[in-house]
């Protein structure tokens, strides 16, 4: 739930111009499923097999589809940028565009990555991962979560994929659709995740960072207030 | 919603694109309690809302048309929907129609 406070905190902050542009990599420490703003709780996950296995069901402030987390499985990280950095691009422009470097990077590791719009990155294998958008206070906040491992079983114990979902993949198994990295690599998860920094680093000279006590407050606030309040996860029933 | 047993469920992938849910009763032969949902992505956010608000009393038998027409009408100017279309819409609510109420819940 931090994450996704924090999400909306530093998207802001950005937009307010008291924080340069930013990467964040996300820190994972539950397993949980994240839900797209518009999407209904009912719909997409059984609420009771999720309580029984320990996992948290969140909802974030990007629309887009709902994931399954298990904190070592995923590799996640989030763009803030003035939305001038996208002007004049359509929405579905954008969305490659704050992709691009990622599936550079990844081909560059060996990995036969491609984009698929809207938002999908994808390989032969099947579904690598997905980004999100919102937009807030003239920042545009883009995030990522790509699979690294994954308990497809476990998965499909908790998310709910009917067929209307599967309907134009050609394929009626969830299971088919899942392509995680480490089919493709045999790179560590955080071996990945430092060459994308250093990739990222390198391309727009960006320098390490971390969150000011006050970002954390301030997010941690927005937690107890809000992200973990059901009126915020269940806001759609 | 409440009373899951008197809702009707409908949906719609858009071919290459995302899917949309909607969740709704039927009184006096008008559109009720309609819930929208899905995968896609509205911008600026708060137009979200527009489209619940457009389908709610629509009569049911109006034809998909004419609901399209109606969620159209309803969204803000200058609001964009990406991955769905009022179309979209308008096909999830005739197939949660051609349900009985209940039904969703096997």
């Amino acid at each position: 739930m931090m994450n996704m406070a924090l999400d909306e905190v530093l998207t802001e902050r950005v937009g307010r111009g008291v924080r340069p542009p930013t990467l964040r990599i996300w820190a994972w420490t539950d397993p949980c499923v994240v839900l797209g703003r518009f999407q209904s709780v009912r719909n997409e996950v059984d609420e009771e097999a999720a309580a029984r296995l320990g996992i948290q069901v969140v909802r974030r402030i990007s629309g887009g589809g709902a994931m399954f987390i298990q904190p070592e499985g995923a590799i996640t990280w989030s763009i803030y940028a003035p939305e001038s950095l996208v002007a004049g691009m359509s929405f579905p422009e954008s969305y490659a565009f704050l992709d691009a470097w990622v599936v550079r990077e990844l081909r560059e590791l060996g990995i036969d990555a491609w984009y698929a719009p809207l938002n999908d990155i994808v390989s032969s294998a099947g579904k690598i991962g997905g980004a999100a958008q919102a937009r807030r206070h003239g920042a545009v906040l883009h995030h990522t979560t790509m699979a690294y491992e994954m308990d497809v079983g476990l998965m499909l114990q908790v998310l709910r994929i009917g067929q209307e979902k599967l309907s134009d993949k050609g394929t009626r198994s969830a299971e088919k659709r899942v392509g995680p990295l480490a089919l493709g690599t045999r790179l560590s998860r955080s071996a990945i995740i430092d060459r994308l920094v250093e990739s990222f680093s390198t391309r727009y000279a960006a320098t390490a960072d971390g969150l000011l006590p006050e970002e954390v407050a301030e997010a941690g606030r927005r937690v107890e207030v809000r992200f973990s309040t059901p009126a915020w996860t269940h806001v759609l029933p | 919603m409440s009373d899951d047993r008197s809702r009707r469920h409908g949906e719609y992938k858009t071919p290459g694109g995302k899917l949309v849910a909607v969740d709704l009763r039927v009184a006096d032969g008008l559109l009720t309690d309609v819930q929208v949902s899905g995968d896609f992505f509205v911008y600026p956010e708060e137009a979200f809302a527009d489209l619940a608000v457009a389908l709610e009393g629509a009569p049911i038998d109006g034809g998909e048309a004419a609901l399209a027409d109606r969620v159209r009408r309803g969204f803000r100017s200058g609001a964009e929907l990406l991955g769905s279309s009022p179309e979209g819409l308008a096909i999830a609510v005739g197939r949660a129609l051609a349900t009985r109420p209940g039904d969703h819940l096997g």
